[in-house]
């Protein structure tokens, strides 16, 4: 209801954040090794982090839904398991591009990429599962989100853990001055998307829902003619 | 007796032979110990010869673009799935109003 209510007001926001993201970008000084490529960091990393809230969101709705049977909460896990897939999508595109210019290669099987990936691909699960599953699919996709929003931790700490090609998380908070202003603001930007596709996505589960109680009632009125 | 001195036999063998778990000293030079030609040379980017350098102006554009079409692309899903359903609600509607 949040969501439905602000929704002018964050798409507003989201448009200014992101008509100002690119002048601000363009401010940040350069990274003095890796030079003009290092500004794709300022979309790869926020989205990053919006693929790790998406999982997160998406696990908790369908904890919820797992435990109250709330058609609400099914409805809040798969627009995030959507974005998730959409966010994921973002930072493995974006992430090779940088990558083939600083590391020399498109692609390094190490810890965070490849555990990056898998995340990806279990909520790509996920939502095959809800398309295909058949009946009580939805029970099975929110086992699956559970599943996926447990493994976000260690995609996060596996660039700590295990020696990887990957910048450690230590990146971020050790950013210069210059760096850190449009990163954060970036992250907000992309927070404030995040809500108006998941604003977006709820409002399309419950058209949906809306449109499943209609059938059901035609249905009882032509069993009762 | 037979047995023991087996046992002594197979000890000073096994105590004669260098194995590679247990000789520590002098170890054999390893292939990848040995640094190859031009290993090790650090080369900064900026210095590279003009056909190893890599533009970062078209990478940076690609991937703002391929964000820009991935988020766009979402949206206009949404669009017209919402507009499938409305459509398929607006003609239940009138025909349970029928």
């Amino acid at each position: 209801v949040f969501l439905q209510r602000t929704f002018p007001v964050l798409v507003t926001i989201a448009i200014a954040a992101f008509g100002a993201a690119p002048f601000l970008i363009d401010g940040a000084p350069h990274e003095s090794t890796m030079g003009l490529v290092q500004k794709i960091f300022y979309f790869h990393a926020p989205a990053g982090i919006m693929m790790f809230v998406a999982a997160f969101v998406c696990g908790t709705a369908s904890g919820r839904y797992l435990f109250t049977g709330k058609a609400s909460a099914d409805r809040m896990a798969a627009a995030a398991a959507e974005l998730t897939v959409l966010f994921g999508v973002i930072v493995l595109v974006t992430g090779p591009l940088w990558g083939r210019k600083s590391w020399g290669v498109w692609w390094q099987w190490d810890a965070r990429l490849t555990t990056s990936l898998l995340l990806w691909m279990m909520f790509v699960a996920c939502l095959l599962v809800r398309k295909y599953g058949g009946p009580a699919s939805e029970k099975l996709a929110a086992a699956v989100a559970l599943f996926g929003m447990a493994n976000v931790p260690f995609v996060y700490v596996s660039v700590n853990v295990w020696r990887t090609v990957h910048p450690k998380t230590t990146v971020v908070p050790n950013l210069g001055p210059g760096m850190r202003g449009p990163f954060w603001f970036c992250v907000a930007a992309f927070l404030v998307l995040f809500l108006v596709l998941l604003a977006l996505r709820v409002r399309l589960g419950e058209q949906q829902a809306e449109l499943e109680t209609l059938y059901l009632e035609l249905d009882d009125q032509s069993s009762r003619l | 007796v037979n047995w023991r001195l087996a046992l002594a036999c197979c000890l000073a063998v096994w105590l004669g032979v260098p194995t590679e778990g247990r000789t520590q000293s002098s170890p054999a030079p390893s292939p990848r110990a040995v640094p190859q030609a031009g290993q090790g040379e650090f080369v900064p980017l900026s210095e590279l010869p003009p056909e190893e350098q890599l533009p970062a102006t078209p990478l940076v554009f690609i991937a703002y673009g391929l964000i820009w079409f991935a988020v766009l692309l979402y949206v206009v899903t949404i669009r017209r799935r919402q507009d499938a359903v409305q459509k398929e609600l607006d003609g239940l509607k009138r025909q349970l109003r029928s």
